[in-house]
């Protein structure tokens, strides 16, 4: 083996042993949103910018939604540890089932957030039990 | 080249991370590292070490040759190697600015951007196809003024180097000499950043005052939590995806484009769309003024 190979996988290996190491020692919480405000925070970091006029947190912070004064909806969806913020296209159907919001094209973003589920919906109304 | 201090450091590199590991644990702060950010930036760090081996002997190459055209020949007196540093921060923050205002270059070096953590393993998210940008234009002038190409590269490695202790939120704020001369983890912090206020400033590499003498400087406020990352997330930790998106969306917008508008998509700032559909940096800053303004009425 060349000096080159073994240089790459002496790296090789120490990354392997880093990631190991990140993961042994806790590096692997998800997400949480602590508060409305910090919701309000992350969704005016969206392209192009976003507004939020009212907003629901899911029940422990793993999601948001969100809508603007002009109707637009986006969503705060867990990306490891982190958020990223996701505008859904309009006309997006949202179904609320048991306080529960599903958006089937972002079958990530599991937002649990009780009785103003059916706040949210956008399908008709006989598909909504929230 | 007569060493290469950037093979030399990596072995410090993970001892420097693992103490970073190691002191956000005990500080209970385990938001601060995430195993797969973690692995996607040292996956491409990998990675930029292979596309350096296999394209370094080009650029050290076009180096020697430019210096057989210079009319100087400034050697190896002692006095050569402060200024070339120097020099080469320079270049290297014009390279840097162009990286950030250029969407050709951007897509090169987006990927360093693209983690939304801020430790010492996103300093490791290097470029894989700075080559094939041509990034390595901007240190040509100085083989041209007549530095030697070794002193060159070691330089350039050196301010790579460098860079690397900056990627860290453990380090509030150095002396304050130290933070108006050198660039810092706080000074750095703020071009991680996407809040708007922080877009596109602080482009340094080693030396923070060509940003305070170009116009580009902005400090760290400790009232405004920093969001890191890239204004569109990536929101995948998919090493290929986090090298390459760039370039694809950029041949997917040219593609697209009407035929005056092309060439644009390639050489304007990144956010640029000519329809106005998207936003450059400087459009959310200005954006983000004017909500201010509306927010505190004045
Ligand atoms: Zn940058
Ligand atoms: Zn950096």
């Amino acid at each position: 083996m060349g000096g080159e190979t073994v240089q790459f996988l002496g790296a090789l290996a120490a990354v392997v042993a880093l990631v190991a190491i990140t993961y042994v020692l806790g590096f692997r919480l998800s997400g949480r949103i602590s508060s409305i405000e910090e919701a309000a925070e992350l969704f005016r970091l969206a392209p192009g910018g976003f507004e939020p006029a009212s907003i629901a947190l899911d029940e422990k912070g793993e999601a948001a939604i969100a809508r603007d004064g002009v109707g637009r909806i986006a969503l705060l969806i867990q990306h490891g540890s982190q958020f990223v913020v996701r505008e859904l296209p309009d006309g997006t159907p949202i179904r609320a089932v048991e306080g529960r919001l599903e958006i089937e094209p972002v079958p990530a973003a599991r937002l649990r957030i009780g009785d103003d589920a059916g706040d949210w919906a956008t399908t008709d109304i006989d598909a909504n039990s929230g | 080249m007569p060493f290469d201090p950037v093979a030399i450091a990596i072995p410090v590199f993970v001892v420097l991370i693992l103490a970073e590991l190691l002191w956000l644990r005990r500080k209970g702060e385990r938001h601060g590292y995430e195993w797969r950010d973690t692995g996607t930036s040292l996956a491409i760090g990998l990675g930029s070490t292979v596309a350096g081996a296999l394209t370094g002997g080009v650029t050290a190459a076009l180096l020697v040759w430019l210096h057989t055209l210079s009319p100087l020949s400034i050697g190896w007196a002692w006095w050569a190697w402060p200024l070339c540093f120097v020099l080469d921060d320079l270049a290297y923050y014009v390279f840097h600015r162009s990286a950030h205002r250029v969407r050709w270059f951007w897509a090169s070096h987006v990927n360093h951007h693209s983690s939304q953590h801020y430790n010492l393993s996103t300093a490791l998210r290097q470029s894989w196809t700075g080559f094939f940008a041509l990034s390595f234009v901007f240190r040509m002038p100085l083989a041209l003024i007549g530095f030697e190409p070794g002193m060159i590269l070691v330089c350039a490695g050196l301010n790579l180097v460098y860079q690397f202790w900056i990627h860290t939120e453990a380090v509030k704020r150095m002396p304050p000499w130290f933070e108006a001369v050198m660039n810092t983890p706080s000074h750095h912090r703020v071009h991680h950043a996407v809040n708007p206020r922080y877009l596109d400033r602080n482009f340094a590499g080693a030396l923070i005052i060509w940003d305070r003498l170009f116009g580009t400087f902005a400090p760290e406020d400790d009232t405004d939590r920093i969001r890191y990352g890239i204004v569109s997330q990536l929101g995948t930790f998919n090493v290929f995806y986090a090298v390459f998106h760039e370039w694809i969306a950029i041949a997917r917008d040219m593609w697209r484009a009407p035929w005056r508008h092309k060439l644009s998509y390639l050489l304007r700032a990144p956010g640029w769309s000519h329809d106005g559909s998207r936003e450059t940096s400087d459009l959310i800053r200005e954006r983000w003024q004017r909500t201010q303004k509306d927010r505190h009425g004045s």
